[in-house]
């Protein structure tokens, strides 16, 4: 993984005093709170309903054990004990005192970590697939590329004061694992016919109010033109995305009012005045990002595979656990493992001190000390021999992160909703825990299979419903939270906006509906190979909207 | 002044330092527990609270200030709306329960 | 009170402090104006609004004496990418001059991206300019619009040039 060097262990010294004067200023009184809330939200300070939140950058979802001790440690000292994962592969602190903002970045800096642009009207934490430098089916690490747009884009003076917010997702292989479809700008490393490697590029996908699809605008672009290209884009939207509404602010909109075509022949006119110019880059600091990033030297475990089989056989909660958690390696020998930050009934994706010092632990010891944040609120060990898949479960087991349901209808992205957030207009985690609950049962989820729930607070969509499988959205209505439902949504390499199906309901009533919704789902699939959203495809919404809303209808 | 329509009101806000949510009360502190707040019954009231708030947002030592809505009820004053309820009373699930239960015991 | 500040220090009696042009004095113009008035003889000077196309000056832009882009609030960065196209792309030489919101933590993102005069009213702003205690970062990521040395390390970084 990437290790500082000088210049970056200085930058984020000189970045942790810029922002101390900051709040020392604050403190003071020499800045209001309405100059402050931008320069707070550029270092990922927010202001919740019971404190300010504190959301620390993982760049691309990668971290090592010394990292995850150092989160666990700020967990403790600095906040209440726990962490929450986030679908942005960033971790965030609900309880931190913002007179203690500067002890704890000066903590994170140590360990090379920091909270630039986690918020804000500027390019944020760059994700990547989860599975990076592991995953068998990868065409290259997107991770450099990440890396090298995370450095380019820290403190840009030209792009830290944008109409809105802006992601940026790389994703390495034909499965996108990273969503890139509904980023701002999402790439997708590809080889062309020379096997030069490069990306097909995306632009304004998006979810919140507008979700929005992301438009191709250039099938292959050579690796070397990543930062020339990405400011062409950057900059015509910072001129000409709208600033007179926040909610038409994101880029996607500036695509659809403008036009993909038009709007692509804009950021081409910018790019040719800058694609031979300085930002262009060479192979030798490709090659130089891309060699920290190097796998470990994986050496042969072929014992794995005899003691697996038999461990499996022996144990069959072990079994099921291999079956959801473990993901083919690119080496034969190792596997990628999903430690779940979904117990049943728990609260999606967030980890206790005790917990995150475990899995620090874990991947020291199995996991050639790394660890994924991935987009679903989860943990991944990218590197595990099978032969110590066995060990690595019993410990897990022992600190509650052995739910084997990757995937499964437990498996639920949930924003902090009304909780905590200070946007939001329902709660999203009492509905998560309830979901679990009900269909908790192991044999049960593994029956109903591939299912993905994705819950948001509010319409600004940090828990994905426009994606999920079945997404909930909470909203308020006369004072009370009203759950509306939407069905179809995808966030891969097959991505689609899901419809909302009906009207909404209450939060008595929205467990038993998501349970009618399955049966239907149970009832109608051609087999247990046809997974939810196969078939949803296939039969459409209407058997749902006949199971949730005949017998009303019939009364009326 | 006292009108059947009207609803006691009280000011909340979140103390600059650390952000954790407060209630004027009474004696003109912010107090930590929504049943410590003073209750702004008439007009007047809710105008002198508004300044107050006003005053403790320019003197830095609140931000994002609002009048909300309570009922007064036996066991103290409840706010209107679920976010303020939420608000006053913490989070509605067990959240990491074993360390909560160590900075309660703490406090 | 309104300031006119460089990186060497206040400067008394400037030409060109918003509204304060006598009346026979050399006039900051708005872009259409300033485009009219490039037939004139007498020295004048163009304020850009924020989505004013800066290329539109690249025919007059030998004659106008002082570019004032305008910043109309601290969330509006237009005027970032307005002085890099004048400075990377028009090869603007002149004085550069950011005007309305102008902002403490602002001006070193400012100074990257070409400005090099600020007209300030903003008391605790003005006191760290004049105490030179700006709030910028000496190590760049990224090239910009000022001078820097190159690297160290990749070729996208670049490292402050200090005065003096």
């Amino acid at each position: 993984m990437y290790r500082y060097d000088e210049f970056d262990h200085a930058f984020v010294a000189a970045r942790v005093s810029q922002f101390s004067d900051q709040v020392e200023r604050r403190l003071s009184g020499d800045i209001s709170e309405d100059a402050f809330k931008p320069l707070r939200l550029m270092n990922g300070v927010y202001l919740q309903l019971h404190a300010y939140m504190l959301r620390v950058a993982v760049p691309y979802g990668t971290l090592n054990g010394r990292q995850m001790r150092k989160l666990a440690h700020i967990a403790r000292v600095y906040d209440r004990g726990y962490g929450h994962f986030t679908t942005r592969q960033n971790i965030q602190y609900n309880w931190p005192a913002l007179s203690d903002m500067p002890a704890i970045l000066n903590e994170l800096a140590e360990v090379e970590m920091h909270a630039i642009q986690t918020s804000g009207n500027c390019i944020r934490n760059v994700t990547a697939d989860h599975f990076a430098g592991a995953a068998a089916d990868e065409v290259a690490d997107p991770r450099p590329y990440a890396e090298i747009l995370r450095q380019w884009s820290s403190v840009h003076p030209e792009f830290s004061f944008l109409p809105r917010k802006f992601k940026i997702a790389v994703t390495g292989s034909d499965r996108d694992r990273a969503a890139i479809q509904v980023h701002d700008i999402g790439l997708q490393l590809k080889k062309d016919d020379q096997g030069r490697l490069g990306f097909a590029v995306w632009i304004g996908g998006g979810q919140g109010r507008t979700p929005i699809l992301a438009k191709k605008v250039k099938d292959f672009l050579p690796e070397a033109d990543l930062l020339t290209y990405t400011t062409a884009i950057m900059r015509v939207y910072n001129l000409h995305g709208r600033r007179d509404n926040k909610y038409k602010a994101r880029i996607k909109i500036l695509v659809h009012e403008t036009g993909v075509e038009k709007l692509s022949q804009e950021i081409e006119a910018e790019w040719l005045h800058l694609k031979d110019g300085e930002l262009k880059l060479p192979a030798a600091d490709i090659a130089a990002i891309n060699a920290y990033f190097a796998p470990p030297e994986l050496a042969a475990r072929a014992e794995g595979w005899g003691e697996l089989a038999a461990w499996k056989k022996s144990d069959p909660g072990f079994a099921s656990w291999v079956g959801r958690n473990v993901a083919p390696h690119r080496h034969p020998d190792y596997a990628m493992v999903t430690i779940s930050l979904k117990p049943i009934g728990g609260i999606p994706g967030d980890a206790s001190a005790d917990q995150m010092d475990a899995v620090a632990k874990l991947a020291e010891e199995f996991g050639h000390d790394e660890i994924r944040v991935t987009h679903e609120q989860n943990l991944v060990l990218p590197h595990v021999a099978l032969a110590d898949l066995e060990p690595l479960y019993r410990a897990l087991l022992a600190d509650g992160l052995a739910t084997a349901n990757a995937g499964l209808i437990t498996d639920i992205i949930a924003c902090p909703g009304l909780d905590y957030c200070a946007l939001a207009n329902a709660r999203s985690i009492p509905v998560a825990q309830e979901i679990s609950n009900r269909f908790g049962d192991l044999k049960r989820q593994a029956d109903i299979g591939d299912l993905k729930i994705k819950i948001s607070g509010c319409i600004n969509a940090c828990g994905h419903h426009h994606v999920g499988h079945i997404g909930i959205l909470g909203v308020e209505k006369k004072g009370a939270e009203l759950y509306q439902i939407s069905l179809g949504g995808s966030g891969d390499e097959n991505a689609s906006i899901g419809e909302i199906i009906g009207r909404g309901f209450e939060p008595d009533r929205i467990t038993d509906a998501i349970e009618t919704i399955v049966d239907t789902y149970l009832a109608n699939r051609t087999g247990a190979d046809e997974i939810f959203i196969e078939c949803y495809r296939r039969i459409g919404a209407e058997p749902f909207k006949t199971a949730l809303y005949s017998s009303e209808a019939e009364a009326a | 002044m006292k009108t059947a329509s009207f609803k006691t009101k009280v000011l909340t806000a979140n103390r600059l330092t650390d952000g954790i949510s407060v209630w004027l009360g009474a004696d003109g502190e912010w107090v930590v527990s929504l049943r410590d707040a003073f209750l702004a019954r008439h007009e007047d009231a809710v105008a002198a609270i508004e300044a107050a708030g006003r005053q403790a947002l320019a003197d830095n030592r609140v931000v994002d200030v609002n009048v909300i809505e309570i009922e007064e009820t036996e066991s103290g004053p409840r706010p209107f709306r679920l976010r303020e309820r939420i608000r006053a009373q913490g989070p509605s699930i067990d959240y990491a329960p074993a360390s909560a239960a160590r900075v309660s015991q703490a406090a | 009170m309104t300031v006119i500040w460089t990186q060497d220090g206040i400067v008394e009696n400037d030409p060109w402090v918003s509204g304060s042009a006598a009346e026979d004095g050399p006039k900051l113009l708005p872009l259409a104006e300033a485009l009219d008035h490039a037939q004139d003889n007498a020295a004048f000077g163009v304020v850009l609004q924020p989505a004013d196309d800066v290329r539109a000056l690249a025919p007059i832009l030998d004659r106008v004496e002082i570019v004032a882009v305008t910043f109309p609030a601290f969330s509006d960065g237009r005027g970032f990418s307005q002085a890099m196209l004048l400075r990377t792309r028009l090869g603007y030489k002149g004085t550069l001059r950011a005007v309305g919101t102008v902002l403490l933590d602002q001006v070193p993102l400012m100074l990257r991206t070409g400005f090099d005069s600020f007209e300030v009213d903003h008391a605790p702003t003005i006191q760290r300019l004049v105490e030179k205690r700006l709030p910028g970062i000496d190590l760049h990521y990224q090239p910009a619009a000022d001078k820097t040395a190159d690297g160290p390390g990749y070729s996208w970084r670049r490292t402050a040039i200090l005065n003096g």
